[in-house]
């Protein structure tokens, strides 16, 4: 299944070589409910960074994640990519966007089962054919983050509210970071984040713990109880306040739920305490655009980013 | 303390797990234990250790595995694959390796409760639709950045959705490991990889977790 001729890394001009116009953006369930600031944010980028964005109410969920903690059989979440995909392929001839981690290893790794098994392939066919859809997987699924750093150039003019002084860590996230073939940048010692908080004007910053997983905590009280999550997170955590970290990013909303929700519950168990507060990419890099701050979705956030807006002199009652 | 005093053993044990043929090189592992470095679970839990779970799995254990609490730890983050010299999906072997646990009566408690939002979303064609409560904050919360208040999915998208957990058999699949949980018919999951090792007593005993 794997093919071990397949490059690791990629240079960002080779995994996208052609900037597109306009691009298919799949919607995530979590970035649209749990945190909607993220989907306006990362819209709001797209759009300033001169891509058009198509959206189609007939998306449904990538159906990913109840299928990693094993709650159903595999054959929907195969029947559901090839749906969405074949959704995209037919009526728009577009490649996928995702701006959701869990969407982009789920999409691509099922797609890649797809397209290297011809008996599901045919399985799912058969069965989306009732609504006359046909995957042929000539839609490419890629993050949105590898298409910021793409344009990492287009980032640096759109700056209008430089983060200067602002110390930002990266969380990258599993399910990017740990597809074995056709990434952007070294799984062990990723820095295309840090490159664009410095496009933003910002300071990067290393912590020991960064590319350690998000812990599930979505799926903590249920596949994941509190033993296994929270001194894992703890540990995280530790070693982000240890290098004085003021606010960290994802590009994932489910990471964005366990980093920032289990925050206060652990320091209800006794780690901690720990104050900082996550956001998406886009959101951090919305806010260095100029974006109108109630639209960022902030206050969506259980840590607050109050406190990073103050020391920006943006808080309320500074202007 | 002997490791090896588990019993039950099943040649096609291999087979079994890897219904989906998605690890058909598992039997290339070299036991280097990449995996088990890598691991930030094993890293906290030395008794969960996937080098040996996919040794059991090859050996045909079957009693130690599939009454594993340790395989329930796994987060799915794929460091392991990351890493794996002959590239082996790990992850994907440890969610077979669950289907076959719960299908005989392992685990359940785990995802029983996880899908009460896969049956939300097969009404809503969204993952993780909370109630009421929650959806009225998430209104809020959409109309406060100026979006609709609530994602555009399709009623087409939804009826699709729905009649693929339907048409596959995922549906009646989920709704059989519910029946087995009413009959109270679940069978208790223990940490069957503790022996010989150094255990963290606040989290690797059976009070701890
Ligand atoms: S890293 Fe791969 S080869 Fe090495 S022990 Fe783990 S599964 Fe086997
Ligand atoms: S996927 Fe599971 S076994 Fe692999 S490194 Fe992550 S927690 Fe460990």
């Amino acid at each position: 299944m794997s093919a071990m001729t397949q490059k690791r890394v990629v240079k960002p001009q080779e995994r996208i070589p052609e900037i597109p116009e306009k691009i298919f953006l799949f919607r995530s369930c979590t970035g649209s409910m749990e945190y909607p600031g993220t989907e306006n944010c990362v819209e709001y980028v797209l759009k300033k960074l001169g891509i058009e964005v198509i959206k189609d109410p007939d998306q449904s969920c990538c159906s990913g994640y109840i299928l990693t903690c094993s709650g159903h059989i595999a054959e929907p979440s195969l029947a559901v990519t090839a749906r969405n995909l074949a959704l995209v392929e037919q009526r728009y001839g577009l490649d996928t966007y995702v701006f959701c981690n869990g969407c982009f290893g789920y999409n691509k790794e099922l797609k890649h089962i797809i397209d290297h098994h011809p008996e599901y392939k045919k399985m799912c066919n058969d069965l989306i054919a009732q609504w006359g859809y046909h995957y042929e997987g000539k839609s490419t699924v890629y993050h949105v983050q590898e298409l910021y750093y793409l344009l990492l150039d287009r980032i640096k003019e759109n700056v209008v509210r430089p983060l200067t002084g602002l110390r930002v860590a990266a969380h990258y996230g599993c399910h990017y970071l740990a597809q074995q073939y056709g990434i952007l940048d070294e799984g062990d010692l990723p820095t295309f984040h840090e490159e664009i908080y410095t496009a933003l004007g910002a300071t990067p910053v290393f912590y020991k713990e960064r590319r350690m997983c998000c812990g599930y905590a979505v799926g903590r009280g249920f596949t994941h109880p509190e033993n296994v999550v929270q001194p894992h997170l703890a540990k995280k955590f530790d070693s982000a306040k240890e290098e004085g970290v003021d606010i960290m990013t994802t590009t994932c909303p489910g990471c964005n739920v366990a980093l920032d929700r289990e925050q206060p519950k652990l320091a209800k168990r006794g780690f901690g305490p720990y104050d900082i507060p996550v956001v998406d990419l886009g959101q951090l890099i919305a806010l260095a655009f100029g974006a109108p701050i109630e639209s960022i979705g902030f206050n969506a956030n259980s840590t607050s980013v109050d406190p990073i807006l103050k020391k920006l002199g943006l808080g309320k009652g500074d202007k | 303390m002997p490791r090896e005093n588990m019993t039950q053993w099943d040649d096609k044990l291999y087979q079994k797990v890897d219904r989906y043929n998605l690890v058909p090189n598992l039997d290339e592992c070299l036991q280097c234990g990449k995996c088990t470095g890598n691991c930030p679970v094993a890293a906290l839990h030395p008794s969960y250790n996937p080098r040996q779970i996919v040794h059991d799995i090859l050996l045909g254990e079957v009693d130690r595995v599939l009454q594993s609490e340790e395989i329930w730890r796994c987060l799915w983050c794929a460091n392991c694959y990351r890493v794996c010299p002959v590239d082996i999906h790990y992850p994907l072997l440890m969610m077979q390796l669950r289907y076959l646990a719960l299908e005989n009566g392992y685990g359940l408690k785990y995802v029983t409760p996880i899908n009460k939002y896969a049956y939300r979303s097969l009404e809503c064609g969204l993952t993780f639709v909370p109630g009421q409560k929650g959806i009225d904050k998430i209104k809020g919360l959409r109309e406060g950045i100026g979006v609709d208040p609530w994602p555009k999915v399709s009623k087409k998208a939804i009826h699709e959705y729905g009649e693929i957990f339907k048409q596959t058999g995922a549906y009646d699949w989920m709704k059989a490991l519910d029946e087995v949980q009413a009959k109270g018919e679940e069978k208790p999951v223990t940490l069957t990889f503790l022996g010989g090792r150094l255990v963290d007593e606040r989290y690797d005993t059976e009070e701890g977790s």
